[in-house]
């Protein structure tokens, strides 16, 4: 498969532009590493809960509902990278035929498709954000008062920040695949 | 002219909160509405195809669907006030009582009342309660000291319960009781007979300890308030009807079946003791007092905590209940 | 258009955008947009329906431990006792043609032992087994296909979510049920080898063209580098089946003591250096990312076609129908087997098994047996384009972009084709499912 994602060689782009888009991969990335780090504290946890439950008879009170909004902003943190890396699943069979006969169409499918990612991450993007102001005005929590309580707006928070991110490496695709489309060889991708 | 209407639940139909959604208060509508100029066609959206448990008020608020079975149970930070029963155990162990009462709460007092409005939803009533909450333990249970030590997993405010018995109490949940006892990870579960049953949990536990935690309020049937607001008023007075009619086949349903159920259980081996008054006592008397962390967390956040424990507790006490500890009188 | 009919179209351009090349999760999102949109007459909703699935879809306990499963994996993966497995299970299989192929199902079948979920035995064995077998002359179809099928025995061997979400939806006892999964299970993984041995016979081609040839007893390892190839996994797999029925910790839990067990016997080995561990972590972190972001645009997707109408359109119409006994049961399987092709299994068993409970209590149909049907059905589901988590999730792993992910759904053709003969002998014969309980 041609990779029209991070890391190929892709000389026809402009140096204007490949400046952008390090600054962007190192926004992406830190967001990947925090994302990982996240992994290793859900781990870290899990193991804590289950040694103090078994060992000194006392759990460590909340890891259910640390662990369930922990997920959730682990797939939004690196979302925007897995995406840069090109793991996103999706079928090449059609692509790798048009791109063998016409790569200036397959560059043409690549920014439409992109186009369509970047309108549907936006609507995801706007429409979680009054998820996130809700639960920052009314300070609503998962657990228990009494045992264990923890805010919800740092995870509706990192989801727009995931969706951002993704949104400025789907731009940065969809104008990769524009510089392909216009580039004199077009084949370069 | 036709109204459309989407009723969302995250649990399945075969609960029977859910099925009386299906069977009880869509039939009460339809029956009100009939020869009137206006008639509902409903989506049923049950079992976690539009919104999981614990979501199905946000897809109310957010408009996905227009009537929700909402569950303040999992939704504690929204419907704080809502969950005061999870907070003050041993007041009642009688479900249809405790219903009708919270129900009549949720249309009289002001903080009740604000707190469905601020989450955009219209209350309707069919208050779901929750038959008497059951100890069920693989080691009998004579006095408190037996569970010294013990762990015991529990739905999330129950957790709360088990504070100063000596147990420790773990955050768990029902689909995944039975293999938890089995293996040894929880010696005991706090758990209700109308689930015990189904989940066989009395082949794991089979000392069921009836200590009287109580009935409790899990959630009621809640209209998108704008959609509701719009409605016709004969429209509305339909819905609002219905779930009454809901709440009180619910109920008679719940009582019926609650019996039976143990008797199945010891029909099947399992041993069921009441214990008394003085064990009752001790327990309650053991516990922190967690309706007051409770109620002054939420004074804390502007909402009138202690005095919808007071209003509750009267409610309660005037309805001749005889709650084991007063706690609000602390 | 009537919501019915919107559900099929959104459903048809799904189809076509896949195929074409559109990113699968984007292409289910945008189909449940769409179909949404023109349903409620109202874009806004349609966004909020994305962003509360967004938010909802993989905020649970059991969700949140995936990545941990996945690590331990890799981690055994990296630290080379995958490898030390697999030169175990070839030193078994030495005079079996294809034998890599009967370990791969071997340890899928142990692997489904500490794990309640198909996608992290997919993710784990692409990592160990794919490479092993590409580096012994397995042809690329059948190393991932191998995979992709023995995955499906996560969720069939206990613990499962889905006999768990089955047990929840039907009131049946979950501990009955793990145990009808046992001999299914079983049967499950022996008929995998068999087909793999029998095409070995017959058909090597189809198998690998240059398979290193059946090992002759030269190359057999001594007793001692067995024991010292396989005692540690062996010790990792006691540490967290020991955990989990020794009662110190569920299922869930054991994907996090399992991570600390594999990396601490990588340490004791000196097989895990910091980078390694790194790598690792990062991996493990975006093949979370990947898959996670599917399930949840997969999840929009079985919202947008429950507004629809269109699965409970279908189930009633079997639930209904005047077939008898054995025609509602195989119109059922045939059902979940179509919706197989395009939702993902919890979905389809939530939409399905109510529907059709109220009819298996007139025909009297024993649901412990009915539960392993809808498991073995479902499952098949995984494997069969044009959504197949299991195939996705494969892709995901992989290392290697040469294979496709048409490959692997060829590759994993033949495997769904055996659970439908196991489905077949479990109709047949109740008693599988049955006899242990
Ligand atoms: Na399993
Ligand atoms: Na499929």
């Amino acid at each position: 498969m041609t990779d029209f994602h991070a890391d190929s060689g892709q000389a026809f782009l402009p140096p204007w532009f490949q400046g952008i888009r390090r600054i962007a991969d190192v926004m992406t990335l830190v967001l990947n590493v925090i994302g990982t780090l996240l992994i290793l504290a859900v781990m870290v946890l899990v193991n804590a809960d289950v040694i103090g439950r078994v060992a000194f008879n006392t759990p460590v009170s909340g890891v259910p509902e640390i662990v369930s909004m922990s997920i959730v902003a682990i797939v939004f943190l690196q979302v925007a990278q897995a995406f840069r890396k090109g793991r996103l699943t999706r079928t090449d069979a059609v692509l790798d035929y048009i791109q063998k006969r016409a790569p200036r169409l397959r560059s043409l499918l690549e920014f439409i498709f992109t186009l369509a990612a970047i309108a549907l991450i936006w609507q995801l993007f706007a429409a979680s954000e009054p998820l996130f102001v809700k639960a920052w005005v009314r300070g609503t929590y998962e657990g228990t008062v009494g045992d264990f309580t923890a805010p919800i707006w740092p995870v509706k928070l990192i989801i727009l920040i995931g969706c951002a991110a993704l949104l400025v490496q789907l731009v940065l695709h969809a104008i990769t695949s524009l510089f392909a489309l216009t580039s004199k060889k077009g084949t370069s991708l | 002219e036709e109204i459309s209407a989407t009723v969302v639940a995250g649990h399945p139909p075969v609960f029977r909160w859910v099925k009386h959604v299906s069977q009880t208060f869509i039939p009460a509508v339809n029956a009100a509405l009939e020869g009137s100029d206006y008639s509902i066609s409903w989506s049923e959206q049950y079992g976690g195809s539009l919104a999981k448990v614990g979501d199905e008020l946000e897809a109310t608020e957010e408009g996905l669907a227009e009537i929700g079975l909402v569950s303040s149970l999992f939704d504690p930070a929204k419907l704080a006030v809502q969950n005061v029963t999870y907070f003050t155990p041993f007041v009642s162990s009688d479900s249809t009582v405790v219903a009708e009462w919270m129900d009549k709460l949720q249309a009289n007092d002001a903080d009740m009342k604000a707190s469905w409005e601020e989450n955009g939803l219209e209350y309707l009533g069919g208050a779901t309660g929750i038959d008497d909450y059951l100890l069920m333990t693989n080691f009998p249970v004579e006095s408190i000291s037996d569970l010294d030590g013990k762990k015991i997993g529990a739905p999330g405010p129950a957790v709360n319960w088990l504070k100063g018995t000596g147990a420790v109490g773990v955050s768990g949940n029902l689909t995944t009781y039975y293999n938890e006892i089995k293996t040894g990870v929880y010696d005991g579960v706090i758990v209700f007979a109308s689930a015990a049953v189904p989940g066989k949990l009395y082949e794991v536990a089979p000392h069921v300890t009836r200590i009287g935690f109580g009935a409790q309020y899990a959630g009621g049937i809640a209209a998108n308030k704008d959609w509701y607001d719009a409605l016709p008023p004969m429209v509305q007075k339909a819905l609002k009807g219905a779930a009454i009619t809901n709440r009180i086949a619910y109920h008679k349903d719940l009582d019926a079946t609650v019996g039976k159920f143990l008797n199945i259980m010891e029909e099947n081996g399992a041993t069921v003791t009441q214990v008394d008054e003085a064990f009752r006592k001790e327990w309650a008397d053991g516990m922190d007092n967690v309706a007051k962390i409770w109620a002054e967390k939420l004074d804390a956040d502007g909402v009138g905590g202690s005095r919808v424990l007071k209003s509750y507790m009267d409610t309660m006490r005037d309805a001749g209940a005889t709650p084991v500890r007063n706690w609000d009188q602390e | 258009m009537s919501p019915f009919e919107i559900g099929l179209t959104s459903f048809g351009a799904m189809v076509v955008m896949v195929y074409l090349g559109f990113w699968v999760p984007f292409a289910l999102m945008l189909s449940s947009f769409v179909g949404v949109w023109v349903i409620k007459g109202s874009p806004i909703l349609a966004g909020k329906l994305l962003a509360l699935a967004a938010s909802e879809t993989i905020s649970s306990y059991f969700f949140g431990v995936v990545p941990l499963f996945i690590m331990m994996g890799f981690i055994v993966s990296v630290t080379g006792m995958g490898r030390d497995a697999f030169d175990v299970a070839n030193h078994m299989f030495r005079r079996v043609r294809g034998g890599l192929g009967f370990g791969t199902v071997g340890a899928n079948a142990i692997f489904a032992a500490i794990t309640g979920i198909s996608i992290a035995s997919a993710a784990v064995f692409t990592r160990i087994a794919v490479p092993e077998m590409r580096r012994h002359g397995y042809s690329k179809r059948f190393s991932v296909g191998v995979v992709a099928g023995s995955s499906v025995l996560g969720m069939l061997i206990p613990p499962s979510l889905l006999l768990i979400l089955y047990g929840l939806l039907t009131e049946q006892s979950v501990g009955d049920l793990f145990i009808a999964g046992v001999l299914p299970g079983l049967l499950l993984a022996f008929v995998f080898c068999l087909g793999i041995f029998l095409v070995a016979l017959f058909k090597p081609k189809l198998i690998g063209e240059g398979i290193t040839d059946p090992y002759d007893d030269a190359d057999a390892l001594t007793t001692q580098e067995v024991l010292a190839k396989g005692l540690p996994i062996a010790a990792l797999i006691g540490l967290v089946l020991g955990g989990i029925y020794g009662g110190f910790f569920t299922p869930i839990e054991a994907g996090a003591i399992g991570c600390s067990g594999a990396i601490i016997i990588g340490l004791l080995r000196r097989a895990l250096t910091l980078k390694d561990f790194w790598e690792v972590l990062t991996d493990t972190g975006l093949i979370t990312a990947a898959i996670s972001f599917l399930i949840i645009a997969a999840q929009m997707y079985s919202r947008m076609l429950a507004l629809s109408g269109v699965p409970a359109g279908f189930g009633n119409f079997v639930a209904t129908a005047e077939i008898g006994y054995w025609g509602v049961i195989l119109a059922y399987v045939l059902l979940v087997i179509l919706m197989g092709t395009i939702l993902d299994s919890s979905s389809i068993m939530l939409i399905l098994v109510p529907l059709m409970l109220p009819v298996l209590a007139l025909l009297q149909v024993d649901l412990i047996w009915f539960g392993i049907i809808t498991i073995i059905a479902v499952e098949i589901g995984l494997l069969t384009p044009p959504f197949g988590i299991s195939v996705f999730v494969i892709k995901s792993s992989l290392d290697d972009p040469s294979i496709t992910l048409g490959d692997i759904f060829y590759g994993a053709a033949p495997f769904a084709v055996l659970m439908l003969v196991v489905l077949g002998l479990v109709l047949a014969f109740p008693q599988l499912a049955t006899a242990l309980l």
